[in-house]
């Protein structure tokens, strides 16, 4: 498991397989959580067609495919995930505060959200933490993408604010299911030497 | 011209479809299906298109587009495989395939898009079915008819699970040969599970399917595995043993109801008993229960006062409340408090009595004890402070001490209870009834006589009989008619206030006094001195005074001295009553003709001088 000279120690390797089981946790919720918005609220409305904004980390070069996973280095996809993570501490925090804000706000869709935000951020305090013990040289301060979508969440068209939250939760759940395929990668990379 | 072959065309076209049946005009291509295996290829499919008898009108097209970075290109390329995928399908290679990137794909004919889809690679992945499926024997139940297995199998070899690509979850289905639903078993992760509970004589179909997790669909079924399972021992039941749970429970119900009803309904008190069982009343050995409904005192006080462990407390509250209920003939004068004061009152005392009674000598005929006197001095204590002026006029007079059988005594004069340590309590009796009839005298009296001691005595003093009272020092037995109070010096002497209330003590009609209480009242009525001479002669003996004798008093106080001559109503006989005086009673009430008169109308006393003379 532990190739010689390699930063993994063993309590790093528990780590990683924590932090996968965190990022599975949270793409379920994710997942629930957009199948809620969609059922409720834009079901059979043709929103996915409508959805031409793209998610604010497409910017970031991830790799999209088999093949892309496996060329890029371990540092970089540990960076990457960071970044995605990083990503997202605000749009999270703004989901909550603007669904609390809700008329009637749905409790299934709020209490996912706030757990969403809460885990997330401890993931990302996991990933920095291994970035730290195994690339130790890393850059603090990396770029990550902004996210400028909350002058769209409170839009006064109810059309335009439900297309703004339908393309978030949409963005969340591809972002999740994407760390959550990273780490899984990663893990059968460091952990079973692609041999899972 | 081009009008002419249009109008042709259309008319081809509608005779083609009239020749053609039922068939549909034109169908137009579209997307049957889109699948991704292993989420690194995928391929699209679309229906042919249907024409009838003409050609097709053009070639169709797949064309795609997918979302890079920001925007839309919208910059739409053609399949790059038409062939791979089997016809009218597209197959996009891995180079074309990206995973979170969304792709949007139309079908095209003669130019014009007949349908278009929009979709992300994870959504269409359906897994290849899983391969290599094999079971082996886990264990086999004691009985010989169940046994459990364990399938494995492997996961379709595109998918590439190694390396973390992709993450199945698979679902196994199995059934028996000849039956037509399958039994399903919960999604899991790993490659391998038990089965459990299969029947050993029957075959088996086992098969299995994948699905990625968290997205897409279930992917085809696996080929069927069929399990045997080898028969191990001969005796193998031809026919499944089903547990008649049902008929169990039917049967129990039912027998458990009738014989529920049976017991019911049974006449035999016995079973009923048992399975009822009654709930215990308080019940005294020897007693019938019903003797306290109808109030029959005198009857329970007889058994009573043969068990040692009596206890008058219970004969007191009844005969008092029953006294106390018939005395009043005006419901008004009849109140709670004055009952529960009374109640209370008489705890007290019945508490003090109780240990005057406890005597073991069952030979006394008076209720009069000395021991009670003492005792009842104490209860005379506690109840002096709440005594009223009128009332302890009559407690006085009343105070005899009752014997318990006083109950029959509802419509007859009270007899000897021992003196007037009951006086408090029968003050508080009548603390409410400030005004006792004088018809009622007696009555009252009986009440005062009531709430008193609780004695075990069975002797009743009515008209018709005398009570002995006393027995003189000289052994005779003295009688006491109606009602006699006797009032023992101490007694007397617990009560000060008995000298306020001496004046109004020939007021009252059913009022007794001792010499005692006479003595106290020596500023209001005369005849205390006088009797207070007498007392000493007496020897602390105490003097009854009949109510009677009373009434005719109370219009002269003076006159308890002088034994006046008085005429006055009185019984068959006259008596003294001697209490405290264990020697016997005086019982003469033939012997003393003259005197007797005189004692009446002396208020029903008899002066020491009067003694004298009668007594030998």
């Amino acid at each position: 498991m532990n190739i010689k000279g390699s930063p993994w120690k063993g309590s790093l390797l528990l780590l990683l397989v924590s932090n996968l089981l965190l990022s599975h946790y949270i793409h379920n919720l994710s997942s629930e959580m957009f199948s809620e918005f969609d059922k409720r609220y834009t079901h059979g409305r043709g929103f996915i067609t409508k959805a031409i904004n793209s998610c604010h980390t497409s910017s970031l070069a991830t790799p999209e495919d088999k093949e892309q996973a496996q060329q890029i280095n371990q540092k970089d996809f540990l960076s990457l995930i960071v970044s995605i993570l990083r990503s997202w501490n605000e749009p999270l925090y703004h989901l909550v505060t603007e669904v609390r804000g809700m008329q009637e706000a749905p409790e299934a869709i709020l209490s996912k959200a706030v757990e969403i935000e809460e885990q997330t951020k401890r993931l990302l305090e996991g990933m920095e933490l291994i970035v730290s013990q195994v690339h130790p040289e890393t850059k603090e301060n990396e770029i990550y993408p902004v996210w400028s979508g909350l002058s769209s969440l409170q839009m006064a068209d109810e059309e335009s604010r439900l297309s703004a939250y339908y393309n978030l939760l949409h963005c969340l759940r591809r972002d999740s299911h994407k760390i959550d395929n990273y780490l899984k990668l990663l893990k059968c990379r460091i952990i079973h030497n692609n041999n899972c | 011209m081009d009008l002419w072959q249009l109008l042709l065309t259309l008319a081809l076209a509608g005779s083609s479809d009239a020749f053609s049946g039922s068939e549909d005009s034109s169908k137009e291509p579209k997307f049957t299906k889109c699948r991704s295996p292993e989420r690194e290829t995928f391929s699209c499919h679309w229906t042919d298109a249907v024409y009838h008898g003409s050609k097709n009108l053009g070639p169709i097209q797949l064309f795609y587009t997918r979302r890079n970075t920001q925007e839309w290109t919208q910059e739409w390329k053609e399949c790059p495989d038409y062939v791979s995928a089997g016809e009218n399908s597209c197959y996009f290679n891995s180079s074309f395939t990206s995973i979170w990137i969304p792709y949007c794909i139309k079908l095209t004919s003669n130019g014009g898009t007949v349908d278009e889809k929009c979709f992300s690679v994870d959504e269409i992945v359906q897994p290849d079915p899983p391969i290599a499926l094999n079971w082996t024997l886990l264990n086999v139940s004691l009985t010989g008819i169940h046994a459990d297995i364990q399938v494995r199998w492997e996961a379709p070899p595109n998918a590439d699970i190694q390396k973390g690509w992709m993450v199945l979850e698979y679902e196994l289905q199995y059934k028996e040969v000849n039956e037509t639903k399958w039994k399903m078993m919960d999604p899991i992760l790993s490659t391998s599970v038990p089965v459990y509970s299969l029947k050993v004589d029957k075959e088996y179909e086992v098969r299995v399917r994948s699905k990625q997790r968290n997205s897409g669909n279930y992917g085809e079924f696996s080929e069927v595995l069929y399990v045997t399972l080898p028969q191990m021992s001969q005796f193998t039941c031809e026919e499944d043993f089903y547990f008649p749970w049902l008929l169990i429970i039917i049967f129990g119900i039912f027998g458990l109801t009738v014989m529920l009803f049976v017991f019911l309904f049974s006449k035999q008190q016995r079973i009923k008993m048992l399975i009822l069982p009654p709930v215990p009343v308080p019940k005294i050995k020897g007693i019938d229960p019903d003797l306290f409904k109808e109030g029959k005192l005198e009857e329970v006080n007889t058994i009573l006062a043969i068990h040692d462990s009596y206890k008058p407390e219970f004969h007191s509250d009844d005969s008092w409340v029953e006294f106390i209920e018939l005395d009043i003939d005006e419901p008004d004068e009849k109140t709670e408090g004055s009952d529960t004061d009374r109640l209370l009152s008489s705890d007290h005392e019945k508490s003090h009595s109780n240990l005057g009674v406890k005597d073991g000598d069952s030979g006394r005929t008076s209720c009069c004890e000395p021991d009670i006197l003492e005792t009842d001095f104490n209860a005379n204590d506690i109840h002096e402070g709440t005594s009223e002026v009128a009332q302890p006029q009559r407690l006085k007079g009343e105070a005899d001490l009752l014997c318990l059988d006083q109950k029959n005594q509802n419509n007859s004069p009270y007899h000897d209870a021992c003196p007037a340590t009951q006086q408090p309590s029968v003050i508080q009796a009548e603390k409410n009834k400030p005004q006792p009839l004088p018809t009622e005298g007696a009555e009252s009296t009986h009440q005062a006589a009531h709430i008193q001691l609780s004695n075990p005595s069975s002797l009743a003093n009515n008209d018709f009989y005398a009570q002995v009272s006393d027995i003189t020092p000289a052994g005779s037995v003295v009688l006491s008619p109606g009602q006699k109070n006797k009032a023992g010096m101490s007694q007397c002497d617990m009560h000060p206030e008995m000298v306020s209330l001496c004046q109004e003590n020939f007021l009252m009609d059913n009022a007794y006094f001792c010499e005692a209480d006479a003595k106290k009242c020596i500023p209001v009525a005369p005849h205390v001195k006088v009797e207070s001479h007498i007392q000493p002669s007496f020897n602390q003996e105490d003097i009854y005074i009949t109510t009677e004798s009373l009434t005719t008093a109370a219009g002269r106080p003076g006159t308890a001295e002088h034994v006046p001559g008085s005429e006055m109503p009185v019984p068959d006989y006259t008596s003294i009553h001697i209490v405290q005086s264990p020697q016997g009673l005086i019982l003469n009430a033939t012997a003393l003709p003259l005197p007797d008169k005189e004692f009446l109308s002396s208020c029903g006393y008899v002066s020491t001088d009067q003694l004298n003379k009668i007594m030998p």
